[in-house]
């Protein structure tokens, strides 16, 4: 199953708009990135893909490269100096390092640097110049990410980073490209408090409209004037990305050590037993089936669909399990795609489940009552100290674990705590070297000490769900209220105010129907041609596996009607938010 | 926009006409690549050319194996001309598994080829990972390619048990998954007791349903046969697949892998002849080359 969404439009965008675009038959190409053009390109394209067009080399600009004169170059960068000094670079001696050259930059390119360009001998071998758009990373159908784990301290640090004007335009630029590569237009909307949101919703607004100069067809067809993009500040919900959560790709990421979306295990496969690693991404069917499970459902999908793999196919197997898929492999050989395809989500899901049975299935009943305020029963929660004690006096708990109990606890109090509770809960906890994590989060605007500078400032109040859920898994995010709210026109303008007044929504249906009638016969890609408005999100500081969940959940509400895409930074997993969050308070390093 | 840049390079050229004296100026020299060759490049070429021509059978195989599985239908669904339909799918199925094979040798002659590259050249040199990388992505395509071929046999020989089995229902025996494995197994040889239950009334019709399922019988032997010759070269490909790991078509992982090219030789070079130009002692005493090499006559007495 190909993927939709955003990797397929990203990923159309590259191989036709930069690659296929300078295809000749029976030549082939060296494709020459940066960092930001190498992450762009490997989240949304393969190797297999981009050979097929006519590219059998890729280098990195950065490091020394050898000569390949018969052969000309793509170049797919970010026009910043460095990238740009390197490309000025393959061309300065008198023996080119290539034959020719075809750039591609992924945002507009500043004058000077294009005037640079223009000086020196590069002018002379380009073939083509062109600006992609592409300054984002397209990490699941409906994330995004602008690849900058800094971004935490860039905006929250105490020490203000002098660059945070650049930083706001570099961030505007991008979030702009996102949106002309969508062709939407969107109304932009922020959330009213810290002055970070508003500064960034009107640079995006600035670059929105520069761009769509450049491009009127943006935001052009049925329905797109209700897409609306929101800014929303990572401390409007600071719980979801601390919360334990049961799901199976939040769960993954929290409790496994999974770097660069990749998975190692030890497995036995055709020869002995192996150090194995699996990339977790939309291109595994089965990995975009499970991810938003919860865990209990997960192993039990996975061995019923496994077990019917293997009626299927005739394979004699009582049980089917890990032990016995090797002795499979052996036999059926064709069948090595789809088996290891089940070998690693059983080995994923028996991992979680097993640190979650060391330590982790008391800690999340506290949790999840804090949260809700209220025990499974409906029961509000009458001593949340008499609950967290026992779990901050546990020695076999993580540092980190009980930072996270205890900054829920602050949550639940929700007018912050006194200095001196706080000092007498780190020391029952015993982990004062990390204690600052916690009042850091006063950065974040989050009321942390009682009458400290936060003070008055409240977590939203959160929508009542009904319905059954697991006792464990009762928390959804604020944004999932966000998203419906703004779904059904009802999100409030005072606190989520305009950056311009949004065009006037079209009620009448006459648009739609000549669209689909009048040219359903044309060729349109489907990936881009979506009828239906966009939700976009933007949270600045990070984004949690939680809030991704709900955006497919939503838009699984509205039948498709809506599209929710989100994104931020980075992705958040609940310890690489904590060590975000440590390192705030601390003086910029002046060599970085 | 590109040419915004060329109005920007020839301004600059004329803004740099008034300062270049007799500075040697690269700018003037002609930019034709014709008297640099370099050694890799016919290597890069053949490499190339290797590839580009496997791709070519790799794509020619994929029609093959589609053509394969039109013909499977129209077999399965037509009730005229069984002889005739079988015979063709059979020559298809044949063709594809020679090309397979041979494609295969030659996937294995490029994988030797960048083999040998790497240990001439070393593993970094852009000659050596282009044959790599070539090498890989081919075998992932046949890969690719031969599970195509696998589904398309399967479903044939799915369909072929389903049929045998609804058949011999109509005649009046109903036949199990397990009798007809042995059936199979058997190759052709079982039937008798089967007919045994035959209703001697309305024979022909009933000769003509036995027919049928003979000949759709034959062909699922065949299948099977075809299935297990092929076996022993999917299992190649799986442990060749299993040794390359997964995270191979992966582009970051790609490139995290290759490093620096390093210009040793060269660097060597220039250094020495820059020694060579800075040595103090050709400079100030040009008569020292004499001195130098009549010292070694003097010396040898």
């Amino acid at each position: 199953m190909a993927p939709s969404g955003l990797k397929a439009v990203v990923g159309e965008k590259i191989l036709n708009g930069v690659i296929k675009s300078v295809k000749k038959d029976g030549e082939w190409k060296v494709l020459i990135v940066d960092h930001m053009g190498m992450r762009i390109l490997s989240s949304c394209c393969k190797m297999s893909d981009i050979l097929a067009m006519g590219v059998t080399i890729v280098e990195d600009i950065d490091k020394r490269r050898e000569r390949i004169c018969s052969l000309e170059a793509i170049y797919f960068i970010a026009p910043v100096q460095k990238s740009v000094r390197a490309l000025i670079n393959d061309f300065k001696d008198v023996g080119f390092t290539y034959k020719a050259a075809h750039i591609f930059f992924t945002e507009p390119c500043p004058d000077e640097l294009f005037t640079e360009i223009g000086r020196s001998r590069v002018a002379k071998v380009a073939k083509t110049l062109k600006e992609v758009n592409i300054a984002f990373l397209p990490c699941e159908s409906q994330v995004f990410s602008l690849d900058d784990p800094t971004s935490l301290y860039s905006f929250y640090g105490l020490k203000p980073n002098e660059n945070k004007d650049k930083m706001i335009e570099n961030l505007a630029e991008q979030i702009a490209t996102l949106c002309d590569t969508l062709k939407e237009y969107p109304a932009v909307r922020y959330r009213k408090g810290p002055e970070e949101n508003a500064r960034l919703a009107e640079e995006v607004y600035r670059r929105l409209t520069a761009h769509k100069a450049d491009n009127p067809s943006m935001g052009e067809g049925p329905d797109k004037a209700r897409t609306q993009l929101l800014i929303v500040d990572r401390g409007f919900d600071p719980i979801s990305p601390i919360l334990h959560e049961l799901t199976f790709q939040a769960m993954a990421y929290d409790l496994l050590d999974i770097k660069q979306d990749i998975y190692m295990y030890q497995t036995t496969g055709i020869g002995d037993s192996k150090e194995r690693e699996v990339l977790l991404n939309e291109d595994d069917d089965l990995w975009v089936q499970l991810r938003h499970m919860h865990i209990a459902d997960v192993t039990k999908k996975v061995t019923e669909l496994l077990r019917t793999f293997c009626e299927s196919k005739r394979m004699c197997t009582d049980n089917a399990n890990i032990k016995d898929l090797s002795q499979m492999l052996k036999k059926m050989p064709q069948y090595q795609k789809d088996l290891s395809m089940y070998s690693t989500h059983l080995h994923l899901a028996e991992a979680c489940m097993k640190k979650f049975k060391a330590s982790l299935d008391k800690l999340c009943e506290v949790e999840q009552d804090l949260v809700m305020g209220a025990t499974p029963d409906g029961e509000p929660l009458k001593d949340a100290m008499k609950s967290i004690v026992p779990v901050l006096l546990n020695n076999e708990l993580e540092a980190y674990d009980k930072i996270r109990i205890i900054l829920l606890y602050i949550f639940h109090k929700k007018k912050g705590i006194t200095e001196e509770n706080l000092a007498k809960l780190i020391q029952h906890a015993n982990i004062q070297a990390e204690s600052n994590i916690i009042t850091n989060l006063e950065n974040l605007g989050c009321n942390i000490i009682a009458g400290g500078r936060n003070a008055g400032k409240t977590l939203p109040e959160r929508k009542e769900r009904t319905g059954s859920t697991y006792d464990l898994s009762r928390w959804t995010p604020i944004i999932k209220d966000v998203m419906e709210n703004v779904i059904d026109d009802k999100l409030d303008k005072q606190q989520w105010p305009f950056i311009a007044d949004p065009a006037p929504i079209n009620t009448t249906q006459t648009a739609v129907s000549s669209a689909r009638f009048g040219h359903w016969h044309k060729n349109k890609s489907p990936p881009e041609y979506r009828t239906g408005p966009r939700l976009i999100i933007f949270v600045i500081g990070g984004v949690a596996h939680s809030e991704m969940r709900s955006a497919y959940e939503v838009t699984r509400a509205t039948d498709g009607k809506w599209e929710v895409l989100i994104g931020s930074s980075h992705v958040l997993t609940p310890t690489s938010f904590l060590n975000d969050l440590k390192t705030l308070d601390q003086v910029p390093n002046p060599d970085c | 926009m590109l040419e915004r840049l060329q109005t920007i390079s020839e301004d600059h050229e004329d803004e740099e006409l008034e300062f270049n004296g007799p500075e040697y100026d690269a700018d003037k020299v002609t930019l034709s690549q014709q008297a640099v060759i370099f050694e890799n490049s016919s290597a890069i070429d053949e490499v190339l050319k290797e590839a580009q021509f496997i791709r070519k059978e790799i794509s020619l195989l994929q029609l093959e194996v589609e053509r394969m599985c039109m013909q499977n239908e129209r077999f399965g669904t037509s009730v005229r001309r069984l002889t005739l339909l079988k015979k063709d799918c059979d020559s298809i199925a044949k063709g594809v598994q020679q090309r397979a094979e041979a494609l295969y040798v030659r996937l294995q002659d490029l994988g030797k080829m960048s083999s040998q590259l790497e240990e001439k050249e070393g593993p970094n040199s852009a000659v050596s990972r282009i044959a790599r990388t070539q090498y890989d992505t081919l075998t992932h395509a046949f890969r690719a390619v031969m599970s195509d071929y696998s589904k398309a046999e399967e479903k044939q020989k799915n369909t072929c048990r389903t049929r045998i089995q609804r058949q011999a229902s109509i005649m009046g025996t109903d036949i199990t998954d397990e009798q007809l494995d042995v059936l199979v197994d058997k190759g052709g040889e079982g039937w008798a007791e089967l007919s045994q239950s035959l209703q001697p009334q309305a024979a022909r019709t009933c000769r003509m349903a036995f027919c049928e399922i003979k000949s759709r019988h034959e062909q699922l032997v065949e299948l099977e046969a075809r299935l297990k010759e092929v076996h022993e070269l999917f299992l190649q490909m799986a442990v060749l697949v299993e040794e390359q790991g997964s995270l191979l078509n992966n582009i970051e992982v790609h490139m995290h892998r290759t490093q620096e090219h390093v210009d040793q030789i060269n660097d060597h070079i220039k250094k020495a002849v820059q020694y060579k130009k800075k040595n103090p002692f050709l400079q100030c005493c040009p008569c020292l080359p004499l001195v130098s090499m009549l010292t070694p006559l003097y010396g040898s007495k």
